[in-house]
């Protein structure tokens, strides 16, 4: 399933002891450049079709401080536009979720309705109204003159919703690549179903989380997974694989979660996907989806600053489950993950740490990414091939990133 | 076991008033097994929250008395943070069945996380900050030795928790 070489990576060729300057997760120059480099130019996961069934349903996100709405059209299709208005600039769908087909206080039903001006639009972004238009604005401004910015959707990998803020983007699936391949079967059988949201702002750099979702050795702060995994036959063994853009997975093995006092084997499973199975798909620059036998969670992030995160954390299971199945997938998935899980909360106290270690004007630090253990599970390869990807968008070495930009070869 | 009278009803609520803030002290002060005496057998521990981003209600947490007992006797094997927790509680309504057999209450809460690790604990240790807010829905076995709860449901308004927590609220 490896889909590239993964043995060389651009940054640590010759090096002895492959590592990053700790002034990657901490300049602020270099955090606007990735925005720009990187946040702005690729595809994105972001919400779950499922968060949006119904014609006119909406969610709102913000992607490198661009605010976005998302809209189930009332020909079925999902589109995401800048959620600005083109009058002068206000926000216009305030809420985190809703339905158009509520009327707003400024507006009309099924329309997105700018509160501060009363300008509305319709599903498609098209503009429908805008107050006295003719006696303000005479023939020099028409409706179809000012609708809203449309960004490149896709609904993909499990019904959710990617979108890219570069309207150049090409295809999803040439970005992706080959990277779900290992979890197609898993995510394309079976319409999914989102049981579970929640969100953390940890104060910290967001390539510290991505970094934690792709690497194992971390596994000793974990009991649980000590208890469950890393004593049990085949952990070992695990392979990474490494994709085109920075992508890696995580090759799966049997957990063993009645090793965990309280715990209990997974009766549940994913299409395609052995009880009590493990497999991770880590998507640059910020996004994982994990699936452990009964649920999937799906990890992404909005990097706010060059020391603050907003990670978001969703569970699904098959949108057929009967209630008694959901609700165990539920308990496996808290467990380990919910805000009051076993592991998530070890996970997060551990990108804080860095953070503090690694606060914008903290002395540069050498951060250590050298473990050769031929792509298996405690390498460190899922790391060095993410900021190989970083160095090619940024044009820096993540080992020397305020040296010069240099000119990276492409992929 | 039926309560008729207006004494009788108070002298229940009262109890049952009592019960609720000694368990919120005994959380305070992370005595777990002590908060689980209060409890019956058969109880059963829950923490949801309605997220308007996937419009479901969720439920976060879910335990029986053995899997709390399980739970606690397992945190000194993870890595935690070791804040306190401290509650503010307000009982808003208590209901007795008419047979006198079973309560319901609403208590207002708001938990506080006084910082020891913190972020940087040589900044942030001894600082209290807000870590949530909700209501306790709580069902009580009237009896004998006195109220037990069989049932409660952490109702959480707040829904970014951040670090999270390795605690019941």
């Amino acid at each position: 399933m490896t889909g590239i070489e993964i043995d060389t990576t651009r940054y640590d060729s010759g090096e002895r002891m492959p590592s990053v300057d700790s002034r990657i997760y901490s300049n602020r120059q270099i955090f606007e450049e990735e925005l720009e480099k990187i946040w702005k130019k690729v595809w994105l996961v972001t919400v779950h079709e499922s968060e949006i069934p119904e014609p006119l349903d909406f969610r709102t996100i913000t992607i490198a401080r661009e605010p976005i709405v998302i809209v189930r059209g009332t020909d079925g299709t999902v589109r995401a536009f800048l959620n600005v208005c083109p009058h002068r600039g206000n926000l216009i769908l305030r809420q985190p979720s809703g339905s158009l087909t509520v009327a707003e206080p400024s507006g009309n039903a099924n329309h997105m309705t700018c509160m501060f001006h009363a300008w509305q639009f319709d599903c498609f972004g098209r503009c429908v109204d805008i107050p006295r238009m003719k006696q303000g604005y005479q023939e020099r401004l028409r409706n179809e003159d000012v609708a809203l910015t449309e960004l490149p959707c896709e609904v993909a990998h499990g019904g959710f919703v990617w979108l890219s803020l570069n309207p150049d983007s090409g295809p999803l699936s040439a970005f992706t690549g080959g990277a779900f391949d290992a979890m197609k079967t898993e995510l394309e059988t079976e319409p999914l179903d989102v049981f579970h949201y929640h969100k953390a702002i940890i104060p910290s750099n967001y390539k510290l989380w991505h970094d934690t979702n792709s690497e194992f050795y971390h596994d000793y702060m974990h009991y649980f997974n000590r208890a469950t995994s890393m004593v049990q036959k085949g952990y070992f063994d695990r392979r990474y694989g490494a994709f085109p853009n920075g992508h890696a997975t995580v090759g799966s093995m049997e957990v063993k979660y009645d090793a965990y006092k309280g715990a209990a084997e997974r009766p549940l499973s994913f299409p395609g996907m052995e009880r009590n199975g493990w497999k991770m798909v880590d998507l640059f620059p910020g996004a994982t989806y994990n699936i452990r036998g009964s649920s999937l969670r799906l990890d992404t992030m909005t990097p706010i600053s060059a020391d603050l995160v907003m990670i978001e954390f969703r569970g699904l299971g098959l949108k057929k489950d009967t209630a008694e199945e959901r609700a165990q997938r539920i308990r496996d998935h808290n467990t380990i993950w919910g805000p009051f899980g076993r592991n998530l909360h070890e996970d997060l106290l551990g990108i804080t740490g860095q953070g503090v270690t690694m606060r914008p004007g903290t002395a540069p630090r050498r951060i250590l990414h050298g473990r050769h253990e031929n792509n298996l599970i405690h390498d460190e390869i899922g790391m060095r091939h993410y900021y190989a990807e970083w160095a090619r968008r940024m044009g820096r070495s993540p080992a020397n990133p305020m040296a010069a930009p240099i000119a990276m070869a492409a992929e | 076991m039926s309560i008729t009278t207006t004494d009788e009803i108070e002298t229940t609520r009262t109890a049952i008033r009592e019960t609720i803030y000694r368990a919120c002290l005994l959380l305070d002060d992370g005595r777990f097994a002590d908060w689980l005496d209060l409890c019956a057998p058969d109880f059963r521990y829950q923490i949801k929250a309605f997220s308007p981003e996937i419009r479901k209600e969720m439920t976060w947490y879910e335990q029986d008395v053995s899997g709390l007992r399980t739970m606690i006797e397992m945190l000194p094997k993870h890595n935690t943070d070791h804040g306190r927790l401290m509650r503010h509680a307000t009982v808003y309504t208590i209901d007795i069945d008419r047979d006198g057999g079973n309560a319901v209450a609403t208590t207002a809460f708001s938990c506080y996380r006084t910082a020891f690790d913190g972020i940087n604990s040589h900044l942030d240790a001894g600082e209290s900050q807000l870590f949530v807010i909700g209501r306790y829905h709580d069902r009580l076995r009237l009896g004998a030795d006195g109220p037990r709860f069989v049932e409660r449901t952490v109702v959480l308004d707040t829904r970014r928790l951040d670090k999270g927590s390795h605690y019941p609220v």
